[in-house]
């Protein structure tokens, strides 16, 4: 395997890689301005959930009826199991990072020897109005001097220019790495992609930008994969189980519409303003708990045509309730065989999942 | 104390009437709203735009046990029945094949629906009706704060700029001013700037009036009326808040509460046991609420719908849409969201000197371990009672009735272990 894929793969959702002297902060959701982490001179930590470790405390917090995703992650933060954060930006990409917000305000509020992190609302909305985009901005500038204050020193104008530069350089990078997924044959899993993705949310952008383009300058080297070209719908995936699971059983995931997918690094910010930020995040998506059920089904069609999908997959986990609603209009959109495994474990795929799977491509086969 | 409140079923009977005029006047076609409960009625009732909201007519579905034929309709269109029931469960009449057949009539189908962009769902169940032949779905933005006052109940009435935050404000604000436009646009009436400030005048005399009665019952010992009364009591008059008929009823409501603290009437005069109901109504078993009063000699006297009318939606200021944005811009976090929801539910068990709290959690819980949390560091004992509020489903009746009256016997030894 070639010397940056393993890297990548191997460094994964970890926050393995030595940091340095900078503070880290974590961050929950794809709706979190890490720029303004990188301009401030901190490492930006995406925050992913365990599927094979209990999630107990946070079960207890946030009750049982919540994506498992985030109880997981509220769990990991109780144990302390992302090493030492300086600061904490939660985004409101969906329900269940909201209500993670609010159950952390509350622990630091009641329960202080918790020894929780101090915690932000990213307060990013989605609807396609400029009164929208102006309170988006009122957050941005709130986001800015809380983390101006984590970091000890103003976040400037120059600084921040250099640090949308820099995410939008990695942005269309990840673009092209997920080119290769989709030639025939493709030359990356929908599994190894989505590792490689996660490893960039737990670097600092230098180093991320620089592993991806070894791995391009490395791309003939990569093996060649087939399998039943599968756009993937529905829930977010914080690791590759799921993706692995999927392709254990002969299905090549060549593209998805989550943002710890394509939908991460689709949209660039453009120009190097405060103003351009605001309207690259409130734009971004459309994700499953924050799009209208149109825009995500014609997203879904467009994307799985431009990914040459022969079959739609939706995996919604348990308590991650949007994927359903928008399932019925998605697969009218994109035509394709579908199927869709619905109140998925985290993590996993039950047996009826696995039937459904074997009733989509009785024939694929697995070339890897 | 058999005989219901006069205003409970003063209040149901308007609401039939209210419903069949409805019905007759839109025989032939015309505007009709279908909008949730936490958005903003007033607008509507100032252009005369007649609404029905959503979770209403899903408690209504819901009591007349239809709700298991609204989900199954649900279900064979391929989408989910066990999700947001509370708010999915009218969308099915849009699919109904025999709408006759529906309560009271059916709902007729409206051509606005309104929702904020709460929860992962909600929203996806009004685009599905925005879908429809006939229908605009207008949706609202739904904001969060990051610092939020705890006593949002001393600040709300006047000082709402700093509980809700002039961000918020000033998003809702902007979102009702396209909302005023696209009505203008889309029914041709006019939004009056003089009607309107009457309607908000008529909203705060309402919920003033609602304040004065939820004191009377808080402070009342034996409690005067069954709790399943004043549900009705103060809940139709909330959904036709803004006219004249729901300001009368709401004092039509305080004066025979009232009167039955003044002459001694009580739903049991050897009360033993106060109870909280935290949650929303059991609404596919009302009787609930009756069923320890022989048993326990245990008494409900406090539900949210009340107590939110009187603490929920006074807003007084200058400038009538700035503070009707403040009624709704962070209306479900004085329910739900810690520590609002928390320090609320606490001020109020003790305002009304409650001896336990059962309460309802659903699997999609919103805040819960804190409200429990926050009642049981207060030295309130509480049960917490799991089921959904109109999906019956998953709930055991008998179960249900069982777990309560056990923990009942535990709060009564424990008096007794107390008394010596």
């Amino acid at each position: 395997m070639p010397a940056a894929l393993a890297q990548l793969l191997a460094l994964g959702t970890g926050p393995g890689e030595a940091w340095g002297p900078a503070p880290v902060i974590g961050y929950v959701g794809a709706d979190v301005p890490v720029e303004y982490l990188t301009a401030a001179g901190l490492h930006p930590l995406r925050l992913s959930g365990n599927p094979e470790a209990p999630h107990t405390a946070g079960d207890r917090y946030l009750g049982t009826g919540l994506d498992p995703a985030a109880r997981s992650v509220l769990t990991r933060l109780l144990d302390q199991d992302y090493g030492p954060l300086d600061g904490l930006l939660v985004s409101r990409d969906c329900e269940a990072s909201l209500r993670l917000f609010y159950a952390l305000r509350e622990l630091r509020r009641v329960e202080p020897s918790l020894t929780l992190p101090p915690v932000h609302l990213v307060d990013v909305l989605h609807l396609p109005h400029r009164t929208t985009t102006r309170y988006v901005r009122a957050k941005f500038a709130q986001v800015r001097a809380t983390v101006g204050t984590w970091a000890g020193r103003t976040v400037d104008d120059a600084a921040l220019a250099d640090a949308i530069a820099a995410h939008d350089r990695l942005r269309a990078l990840l673009t092209r790495v997920a080119s290769l997924r989709r030639q025939r044959p493709a030359r990356l899993t929908g599994t190894e992609m989505l590792t490689v993705v996660a490893a960039t949310t737990a670097l600092p952008v230098g180093r991320a930008t620089a592993l991806l383009e070894q791995l391009l300058k490395e791309a003939g080297e990569l093996p060649q994969h087939e399998g039943l070209r599968v756009f993937l719908t529905g829930s977010p995936h914080d690791t590759p189980h799921v993706y692995a699971a999927l392709e254990d059983k002969g299905l090549l995931i060549v593209g998805e519409d989550h943002d710890r997918g394509d939908l991460l690094h689709l949209r660039p910010t453009g120009a190097p303003t405060e103003a351009a930020l605001a309207e690259r995040y409130q734009y971004n998506g459309p994700t499953a708990p924050r799009a209208s059920i149109r825009a995500r089904a014609a997203h879904t069609g467009r994307a799985a045509r431009d990914c040459g999908a022969e079959a739609l997959v939706s995996y919604a986990r348990r308590h991650d309730e949007a994927p359903r609603w928008d399932y019925a209009a998605q697969e009218a959109a994109t035509g394709l065989p579908s199927v869709l495994l619905g109140r998925q474990p985290y993590g996993a795929l039950d047996d009826g999942a696995a039937e459904a799977l074997t009733a989509l491509c009785p024939h694929a086969e697995v070339t890897r | 104390m058999n005989a219901r409140l006069n205003s409970a079923s003063a209040a149901t009977a308007h609401q039939r009437q209210w419903f069949a005029g409805l019905r007759a006047d839109l025989a032939d076609g015309g505007d009709f709203a279908l909008v949730n409960a936490d958005a903003p009625q007033e607008i509507f009732r100032t252009m005369g735009i007649p609404y029905v909201v959503n979770q209403w007519w899903s408690s209504i579905v819901t009591a007349k046990r239809r709700a298991q034929d609204y989900l199954e309709l649900l279900r064979a269109r391929g989408l989910p029945d066990d999700s947001e029931q509370y708010s999915s469960i009218p969308l099915a009449s849009a699919f109904d094949p025999d709408p006759a057949s529906a309560p009271w009539g059916g709902l007729p189908r409206p051509t606005i629906v309104l929702a904020e962009t709460t929860g992962d769902a909600s929203r996806k169940i009004f685009d599905l009706w925005g879908d429809q032949p006939g229908v605009s779905f207008y949706p609202l933005e739904s904001a969060a704060e990051n610092d939020v006052p705890t006593r949002w109940w001393e600040l709300m009435p006047r000082d709402w700029e700093r509980a809700v935050g002039s961000d918020r404000l000033d998003l809702m604000t902007g979102e009702l001013e396209g909302l005023i436009r696209f009505l203008e646009q889309t029914t041709g009436r006019v939004f009056s700037e003089t009607r309107f400030a009457e309607v908000m005048e008529l909203v705060n005399e309402q919920q003033e009036w609602n304040r004065r009665t939820r004191d009377l019952i808080a402070r009342a010992r034996p409690c005067p009326l069954p709790v399943n009364d004043s549900i009705p009591s103060v809940m139709i008059p909330q959904w036709h808040r803004g006219t004249t008929w729901a300001r009368d009823a709401a004092r039509a409501f305080h004066d025979e509460v009232a009167e039955r603290v003044a002459s001694g009437t009580a739903v049991r005069p050897d009360e033993r046991l106060r109870l909280m109901w935290i949650g929303r109504g059991l609404w596919f078993d009302l009787d609930f609420y009756r069923r320890f009063e022989e048993s326990h000699g245990a008494v409900f006297v406090w539900s949210m719908y009340l107590a939110i009318a009187a603490d929920g939606y006074l807003r007084y200021g200058d400038d009538p849409l700035r503070a009707l944005a403040a009624r709704f811009a962070a209306f479900p976090d004085q329910l739900y969201t810690p520590p609002w929801s928390a320090e609320w539910y606490v001020k109020e068990a003790r305002h009304h000197g409650v001896d336990g709290v059962v309460h309802l959690v659903s699997e999609d819980s919103r805040g819960s371990y804190f409200t429990t949390r926050a009642l049981e560091a207060a030295g309130i004992p509480v049960l917490e009672l799991h089921a959904d509020n109109v999906d019956a489903r998953a709930a055991d009746g008998d179960g249900l009735t069982r777990t309560v009256g056990d923990w009942l016997g535990t709060l009564t030894l424990s008096d007794r272990a107390a008394g010596g």
